[in-house]
């Protein structure tokens, strides 16, 4: 008779075996192919990827969209956040709703539109044109910042769901407390909701950043060849050079990205909450506000 | 437990197992060719051979790199028979021993073909079944261009787009800028380096020809080096169009037939190639315009000409690239172009 472990164990074979089948294995001599030269294992194409100058440029381009777009996201994602919270039941469903709406669009039609948006006749030129800040249309098109633009508005709702998730957990009265204790707008953020909802914030801030290192529509269709990032190189050395050994570099390097970034943000909310949880909770104490 | 798991590892691992159990089946004729029209491929030619040979037709489709990847790969028991794929890729075929000559004697259509598409690669390693003409298709009433050299026009810098070097159309149209400036040297060191020194000028270097409609639609760019092949959907604009005829000529590219060594089913690919050759084929597929005739007895009325790479003068103007100055530079180009151009 099989005792429970093993029961467990036998139902989780089928799933693990399809696992490794088509993703660990796969992936592995993906990565291994990085590794491996006529003469045995070597970090050989590791060398060769990043003497290259322009391998350099696209890996500095790839980290600082990434670094950015989150960052933009998180500013943007948490005004939006706490205006949906301040709303009523409905009126946040409606809004919920329409910051999920995007995410049902195709990314390439999304994409699409934003050259229609961001050419030289649509609505942005039109409308700086109209304002007097340009007399010649500006060029966005196949530009960083119109990759930028076009990561943003793609990764945004995926921060601003996980914020307003994370503050809907906030203590209600948390903030008022820290207001009448005669903390600015700026403390109130600072001390009071970043260490509160920071958990939102990394699983926000690595959908986000994950994402925008490893979308390739994106950055394909508004940045083009000559906004190369690693996804598009990626895809530019499989497809053109049928070069498995710099697509299985790019690769691992995007790999470590993620898992670096993902790891920096839970340091970076751990050591905010050894360092701020103290006071807070000190001062929630002395004005007997707390739940 | 441990009886268990050899049982489902088995259960899995079957399908796999028997798939690649199954062998080439008599009557089965199993082509290799580029995944674009394939509805219209089916219609006009895969169906009707099939009918005509009683025989199993099996397309394999991918881009140009994963199919002579996989060629490769099966070079000692070829699963494929017949291949088509750009002069330059075949003539890499070739090297790397994947193809054989093909016995022309057994072609009863070959002599119908145009001169440059009899044997482009010599000893008759490729048959050329399509080609298409390169050149700059430009908005008349904003520019005029008579040379390569005027995709560099002052009234053009900032609305020009220009393939990449990895494209098709990418090392022929440098070919002709660099014969407008004086210096067509193998290397397109002259070429390359005029585009570097207008990066900025170029509104994108683009990788698909689809992308440049669009630009061209949305008035974003005026002029730009294009393959004829995807010239009809400019026709169809709502804006002054035109196809230039430089003075340096214009270039372009063909597409051949390959036969691969060892291939098992020998017969079948040589019947299915006489096929794709013959007039009644080439007529159907230049009318419902796939591909510009290679066939020199195909006669299409003029609005279908109009969408093709057709005629004895346009054949005779064209200035292609040969297949080994691409195969023998092209790495060279692209290490020159990211060096250079892109960043």
């Amino acid at each position: 008779m099989f005792s429970s472990r093993s029961e467990g164990l036998a139902l989780a074979l089928p799933g693990a075996l399809f696992a490794a089948l088509v993703f660990l294995l796969p992936v592995g001599l993906l990565l291994a192919e990085g590794f491996r030269s006529e003469s045995g294992w070597t970090i050989g194409a590791y060398v060769d990827f990043f003497e290259s100058a322009r391998n350099r440029t696209i890996f500095w381009r790839t980290l600082r969209l990434g670094a950015l777009v989150t960052l933009a996201a998180a500013i943007i994602g948490y005004a939006a956040a706490f205006a949906i919270v301040s709303l009523g039941e409905s009126a946040r469903g409606r809004l919920v709703g329409l910051v999920i709406l995007p995410l049902m669009i195709s990314p390439v039609a999304r994409t699409y539109a934003w050259i229609v948006i961001l050419g030289r006749t649509g609505i942005v030129n039109r409308a700086l044109e109209a304002i007097g800040l340009t007399d010649e249309p500006v060029r966005f098109l196949f530009t960083e910042t119109a990759v930028f633009i076009g990561l943003l508005q793609l990764f945004l709702p995926l921060m601003i769901l996980s914020l307003v998730s994370a503050l809907e957990n906030l203590p209600r009265d948390a903030i008022p407390a820290a207001r009448v204790l005669g903390a600015s707008w700026w403390q109130v953020f600072a001390r009071v909701v970043l260490p509160l909802t920071r958990e939102g914030l990394v699983i926000g801030g690595t959908l986000v950043f994950t994402g925008a290192l490893t979308a390739f529509i994106t950055p394909a269709i508004l940045g083009g060849s000559k906004v190369l990032m690693l996804e598009t190189l990626l895809y530019q050395r499989v497809t053109v050079a049928n070069d498995f050994a710099s697509a299985s570099v790019i690769a691992m390097i995007l790999i470590v990205m993620s898992f670096s970034a993902n790891l920096l943000l839970r340091r970076l909310a751990a050591a905010r909450r050894g360092a701020r949880t103290g006071t807070i909770k000190a001062r929630t104490l002395a004005a007997g506000t707390t739940r | 437990m441990s009886r268990a798991v050899p049982a489902t590892a088995l259960a899995l691992a079957a399908p796999l197992l028997l798939g690649t159990g199954a062998a080439a089946a008599e009557g089965r004729l199993v082509i290799s060719v580029y995944g674009f029209a394939q509805d219209e491929f089916k219609a006009l030619v895969y169906d009707p051979f099939e009918a005509l040979c009683e025989c199993e037709l099996v397309v394999e489709t991918g881009n140009s790199v994963e199919r002579l990847a996989k060629l490769e790969a099966r070079k000692d028991d070829p699963e494929i028979d017949m291949a088509v794929m750009s002069t330059h890729d075949a003539l890499a075929a070739s090297r790397a021993g994947i193809t054989q000559p093909i016995d022309v004697a057994r072609l009863s259509n070959h002599a119908k073909l145009y001169d440059i598409a009899k044997d482009p690669l010599g000893d008759h390693l490729g048959i050329g079944y399509t080609f298409y003409a390169t050149s700059i298709a430009y908005r008349s009433d904003k520019v005029e261009i008579e040379s390569w050299g005027d995709l560099f026009k002052p009234e053009l810098a900032g609305r020009v787009a220009f393939p990449n070097v990895t494209t098709n159309q990418g090392p022929p149209a440098l070919h002709m800028l660099g014969k407008a400036m004086g210096d067509d040297g193998a290397e397109l060191a002259a070429p390359i380096a005029a585009v570097a020194e207008r990066r900025d000028d170029i509104v994108t270097f683009y990788e698909r020809s689809s992308q440049v409609a669009q630009l061209m639609q949305q008035e974003e760019i005026l002029a730009a080096p294009i393959g004829r092949f995807a010239w009809s959907a400019y026709t169809k604009m709502d804006l002054p169009m035109a196809w230039a005829t430089p003075s340096e000529g214009q270039t372009g590219g063909m597409n051949v037939m390959i036969l691969t060594e060892g291939a098992k089913n020998e017969d079948l690919a040589y019947e299915f190639m006489d096929y794709w050759l013959s007039t009644e084929i080439q007529t159907a597929l230049a009318e419902a315009l796939i591909d510009s005739p290679a066939n020199a007895e195909v006669s299409v009325d003029e609005a279908t000409a109009a969408n093709l790479t057709y005629g004895q003068e346009t054949v005779e103007s064209l200035d292609l690239l040969s297949p080994s100055v691409i195969l023998d530079n092209r790495e060279g180009w692209l290490e020159r172009w990211n060096a250079e151009v892109a960043q």
